[in-house]
């Protein structure tokens, strides 16, 4: 493809190679050192929840050992069901940073593993920009590669899951999706063996690092039938998904946690399905060239409806049989977004698996969402085997990350992939014999990496017939398309600033005059745990604080993030949701010593228990209908509010008490009125909160955080003064130190006593 | 003098009992007239001390400490304690774990109300008294018939409190009723009213009685939940030398086992008292082990599902001073995440109760627990928590006999690949010539 302009061949060829290695370690470094923001505000800190899980899978595993991670049963969580770690997680990422402490040990680098798992996901983001790079590569060009790689080495969309301190499975499942990907590419274009079975290997550890890895075992199938129904069928194809096929199945079921999946659940089966039509379509192949037409379309429509028909009905029975599970409530809800609200409140109840926004489109990809169609035309326009793959891939990543915000991320790659295209065969058209523009280019002072590969040196013209364009025209669509590129520069700067890189662990206002002010209450009640109880004191709470309570308190949780058990959080929900003396019942069979809530009234803080409340209300009707009834909690009105409207059964759950308790004493500020809340923005219904059996054991800074401490059974059944059968009638004396006490004058009892004797 | 032999039968079991006992009454003349009561106590080997109730001085704790174990109250008139004593201090003084025996009688103040009010009982109005027109005693009773004559099938039936339901004999009872909050799920009803019994005034017509039949009570208890006792009796003459000596005669003509006999209260107050001063009824645990079946320790750190454990636990009884072996047969194990997985009653040799089982098919934080809760007796409680992990991803049986023809097939298949590559690489030609030949002898 690389013509000499005016150099020679070799050294053009090793200008290629300096410019794409400089561009793509420039790529690893600029994705890396914006991904630090919040390192450089905060801290080296574990952010959000499930990182708080890995990072002490993590660390566990590398104090014990691999096969006790593998082995460990966890007695802190889920209590007193707790949880088989190494058969309910995917190992991959504390595999990656075990290896990575391991091998750091060996060159005598001794680093904490929490700087590696903080560190992890920005690393990987550079691994991401090259297997872009190598993926664009084989479907267009180097050149698109290059711009590829830069878009996804800063794309918001995929910053925001792989920050400094993110250390979660997609900071390293992106670069396992975007390799498989490049493999099968490369092994359908080559129809190798060998490329095939380095597929079904990165296909491996894509498995073991996310539950995403059902993505790819469902995209390559529908490229393959793709390939198929488009009549473009070829021995290549054949060898690299049967050879993609078996591997990859037997590598995926090694992984603990997902154990037989592959061969027992509906998700799985696609692909053993164009496994099976594969051989067919192999057979027929064969078999055309041998027999005559008429036997062949007997054999073909005889054959392929006897097949087809029996593989539906085999499947059918062996789901009725139960030896393959039917589709999983998570597979509806991707087609039906209201179908989880229903049946799964627990998977709506969190924020990322609700429906995208179209802001969020432009938030996380800016021009490039606008750009990407453009690529996806050119794919079309010229189209072929593996081009295919990146029109499905993209087809159906749209479609998801409209159904979930979380899946947002499996849409960058994509749209940074045809982004890519679109932008590098629109500059190859018009920077074509242009000597004015290249020098343009790199007069700008923007300095990042991309700018480099504008000229497109290497990107000679194609032999295209194109029409005509004038060079002004030429030059006005460049300069154009580059302040595009600045203004996507700054944008993802910007986001990854302000949106990607808080920790949620710790809070940042800005006061009055503009000074940051930091609200370490999280951080401030998982340490009052850790000093202050018993080292196996249970705490209860909701779901999403479990990892932290774990990760940084080291106590005991009921419920965490990793929502398995959808009763036990039910449960929960039951205890949060009932009045006091039912709570109280449930929590002395659970063991409970303290409760945990999060009350951002105080501080305006909007993501609190309160604002969670109506979903643990749902999950806890799910299970236990008689008990808690969600209109229950509602105003006459059907509304949903802590105010002066709210029911009776509102006012009295434990939920309200514990959030509520004493805050009426509080002024939240100088002109409001006692129990105004700030985040719900009125007063409370019902401000003297009282408490009979559990009592408060510490409030943090901001009241972020509230722990309460459940209260032994009373020693001695005391009456209430309301309970008295017989009422006093003399007065009560007050308690004083030596003083004299007073007797009745009691003459009778001696009279008495004389005359029984 | 029938009351002396349970006396002399405490003063010669145990006089090993060291506590030390504070007793508050109206007048020091209670020595005089209580004299066997409270020389049975000091016989027993307590240190008794006698303070009138509205002494200045009196204090139940120093430094926080308890001064005394053990507090009796044969004072009903107190309307205020003297001292630091208040209803609030003497339940400080429960919850800290001291004993307490309160004795009312008709003429009873607020304060002795007030502590019945903390304990989940409560005494009727000052002047009030127990009248029962049937079964008063007919010597003794001075015309109101508030003297009254209680038989053995109105007491509780627990020995470790009563003593020998079945050989005491009718007792003397005058004084002021108890009743019971229905909230009070401690209470323990030592002697229950008889059914024509009310709690009124004597002399005044009756209207509107609040308190009245069975739901009356004479004696009642309760054992807190940290094991402290407690115990309420409407009449303080019960505990009097008087009634102690006197003759029973009971009016109802239906009980003529009571008439002309020598009174029970000597040995029902005794019973009691002991109950009350924690000599009965005492239960500890001495040493709990549990482990696999042929081990000595348990496992450092979790069982595995499906394992056989042995569990043992060491139960001791306070009997007359000494600690000795706990002799029960119906003490019951179990083994308990969320709910019993197991439950099996331990078998008792000689105080060491022990028990074998299966740990269930499922995973999770277990608790042994021992709960044994009987009337009389102390509340034992102990529970020890254990995980239950699944099987490692090596315990697994590595070769399953159903799997056999699985095994086979996959190493035929091998076999088969190599004879086919062999076949595929080195005999390509006279492959093609046996095709060739077919096809012509076709």
């Amino acid at each position: 493809m690389k013509e000499s302009v005016g150099l020679g061949k070799n050294s053009q060829l090793g200008l290629t190679t300096l410019l794409t290695f400089a561009i793509l370690a420039l790529a690893w470094f600029v994705g890396f050192a914006s991904r630090l923001f919040a390192i450089v505000r905060f801290e080296s800190i574990i952010h959000e929840f499930d990182p708080w899980f890995n990072y002490r899978a993590t660390h566990h595993m590398v104090q014990n050992g691999f096969y006790n991670f593998l082995n460990w049963f966890d007695e802190r969580a889920w209590y007193p069901l707790g949880r088989i770690v190494g058969g309910t997680v995917y190992p991959g990422l504390m595999v990656t940073s075990g290896l990575i402490h391991w091998i750091l040990d060996g060159l005598n680098f001794h680093v904490h593993i929490r700087e590696i798992c903080v560190f992890l996901a920005p690393t990987f983001s550079g691994l991401t920009a090259i297997a872009t790079y190598f993926l664009t590569k084989e479907l267009w060009s180097p050149g698109a590669g290059l711009f590829a790689a830069c878009f996804i080495a800063i794309t918001p969309g995929y910053t925001s899951r792989s920050v400094a301190g993110s250390y979660d499975n997609e900071g390293i499942a992106i670069f396992a999706l975007q390799f498989t990907y490049f493999l099968w590419v490369k092994s359908l274009k080559t129809g190798s063996v060998t490329w095939a079975a380095l597929c079904a290997l990165s296909y491996f550890y894509m498995v073991s690092a996310w539950g995403g890895y059902v993505f790819i075992i469902n995209l390559i199938p529908l490229h393959a039938l793709a390939l198929i129904i488009m009549g473009r069928y070829s021995s290549r194809l054949f060898v690299s998904y049967t050879t993609f096929y078996c591997l990859a199945t037997i590598l995926s079921m090694q992984i603990p946690f997902v154990g037989f999946q592959p061969v027992r659940t509906s998700e799985h089966m696609p692909a053993f399905g164009i496994f099976g039509l594969l051989q067919i379509v192999a057979a027929m192949h064969y078999a055309r060239t041998r027999i005559t037409r008429q036997q062949f379309l007997t054999l073909f429509v005889g054959g392929l409806t006897v097949v087809g028909g029996l593989a539906v009905v085999v499947y059918f029975a062996l789901v009725w049989g139960g030896y393959v599970a039917p589709f999983s409530g998570r597979f509806y809800s991707l087609w039906d977004t209201g179908y989880a609200k229903i049946h799964i409140p627990i998977i709506a109840s969190v924020s990322e698996h609700q429906p995208t926004t179209w802001v969020s489109f432009f938030f996380d990809l800016h021009i490039t969402a606008a750009v990407f169609p453009v690529g996806l035309w050119y794919c079309i326009k010229k189209v072929n085997d593996e081009r295919v793959f990146i029109i499905l891939y993209a087809v159906s990543a749209v479609y998801f990350a409209g159904v979930m915000v979380r899946l947002m991320l499996t849409l960058t790659p994509a749209v940074c992939v045809l982004s890519g295209i679109a932008f590098s065969y629109t500059y190859e058209k018009y920077l074509k014999d242009d000597e004015k523009v290249p020098g343009s280019t790199g007069s700008t002072k923007s300095g990042e990496p991309r700018t480099y590969d504008k000229p497109g040196k290497s990107k000679p013209s194609s032999s295209e017939s194109d029409d005509q364009v004038s060079v002004n025209v030429k030059t006005f669509v460049s300069v154009l398309l580059l302040i595009f590129l600045l203004m996507f520069v700054v944008h993802a700067t910007y986001v990854t600033s302000n949106a990607y890189s808080h920790p949620s662990v710790v809070l940042q206002t800005a006061s009055g005059n503009g000074d940051r002010l930091i609200m370490d209450d999280f951080r401030e009640a998982y340490h009052w745990l850790r000093e202050n109880t018993a080292d196996e004191a249970r705490v209860m709470s909701w779901w999403d604080y479990g990892y932290q309570i774990a990760g940084m308190a080291n106590r005991t949780t009921l419920v965490d993030n990793n929502t398995w058990n959808n009763s036990h959080i039910a449960l929960v929900g039951k205890a949060m949701s009932s009045n006091e003396s039912a709570a109280y019942e449930i929590m002395r069979a659970l063991d409970v010593d303290y409760i945990l809530v999060i009350f951002g009234g105080v501080i305006g803080y909007s993501g609190d228990d309160i604002n969670k409340f109506l979903w643990m209300v749902r999950i806890a009707q799910g299970e236990h209908p008689k008990d808690i009834r969600e209109e229950n909690y509602f105003t006459e009105s059907g509304e949903y509010s802590v105010g002066a409207q709210a029911s009776e059964i509102m006012l009295n759950c434990l939920m309200y008490k514990m959030s509520y308790y004493r805050f009426a004493e509080t002024r939240v500020g100088y002109n409001q009125p006692a129990g105004f809340d700030r985040t719900r923005g009125y007063v409370i219904g019902k401000k003297d909160v009282t408490l009979d059996y559990i009592e408060e054991a510490y409030t943090t800074e901001n009241w972020l955080v509230r722990i309460y401490k459940l209260k032994d059974l009373p020693n001695r059944p005391q009456i209430k003064p309301a309970d008295l059968t017989v009422p006093f009638r003399g007065k009560r004396v007050a308690k004083g130190k030596n003083k004299k006490g007073i007797l009745l004058q009691n003459e009778s009892v001696k009279g008495k006593k004389a005359e029984a004797v | 003098m029938s009351w002396l032999l349970p006396v002399a039968l405490a003063v010669l079991a145990s006089s090993c009992f060291a506590d030390r006992v504070l007793v508050l009454t109206e007048n020091l003349g209670i020595r005089d007239t209580h004299s066997i009561y409270l020389g049975s106590i000091k016989d027993r080997g307590h240190q008794v001390l006698v303070r009138t109730a509205d002494d200045a001085s009196l204090a139940l704790f120093k430094h926080g400490e308890l001064i005394y174990e053990h507090l009796i109250i044969l004072a009903p008139g107190v309307q205020a304690f003297g001292g630091s004593l208040s209803p609030k201090e003497i339940s400080k003084f429960v919850d800290a774990g001291g004993n307490v025996l309160v004795a009312g009688s008709s003429k009873i103040g607020e304060a002795i109300r007030d502590l019945a009010v903390e304990n989940g009982f409560e005494f009727d109005e000052s002047n009030t008294a127990v009248i029962d027109h049937f079964n008063f005693d007919s010597s003794l009773d001075t015309g109101d018939h508030t003297t009254i004559v209680v038989g053995k099938d109105q007491l509780i039936n627990a020995q470790l409190i009563v003593g020998d339901t079945t050989k005491i004999r009718p007792v003397l009872f005058k004084g002021v009723a108890l009743i019971k909050d229905p909230s009070n799920h401690l209470a323990l009803d030592i002697v229950t009213a008889a059914s024509t019994s009310y709690s009124h005034v004597p002399g005044q017509i009756a209207e509107n009685v609040a308190v009245a039949g069975k739901k009356t009570l004479l004696v009642a208890g309760l054992q807190a939940r940290n094991n402290a006792r407690i115990v309420f009796t409407g009449s303080v003459d019960m505990f009097s030398d008087a009634y102690f000596n006197a003759f029973a005669t009971s009016a109802n003509p239906a009980r003529t086992a009571e008439r002309g006999v020598a009174t029970g209260n000597a040995a029902l107050v005794s019973a009691i008292t002991q109950w009350v001063l924690k000599e009965n009824g005492v239960l500890r645990v001495k040493n709990v082990e549990h482990h696999r079946v042929g081990e000595s320790q348990p496992p450092p750190r979790e069982y595995t599902i499906m394992e056989d454990v042995e569990y043992a636990i060491e139960i001791e009884e306070l009997k007359n001073g000494k600690w000795v072996p706990f002799l029960g047969k119906d003490v019951q194990l179990e083994f308990v995440r969320i709910d019993p997985f197991v439950r099996t009653t331990l078998q008792n040799k000689n105080g060491r109760l022990s028990s074998q089982f299966k740990i269930p098919d499922v995973y999770g934080v277990y608790k042994f627990s021992v709960d044994y809760r009987r009337v009389g007796y102390t509340h034992l409680l102990d529970v020890r928590q254990m995980s239950v992990r699944p099987l490692w991803h090596t315990q697994y049986e590595r070769f399953i006999r159903s799997a056999y023809p699985y095994y086979a097939s996959s190493f035929s298949m091998m076999a088969g690949v190599v004879l086919f590559s062999i076949a595929f690489l080195y005999h390509k030609d006279s492959a093609k010539v046996s095709v060739e030949a077919a096809k012509k002898k076709h």
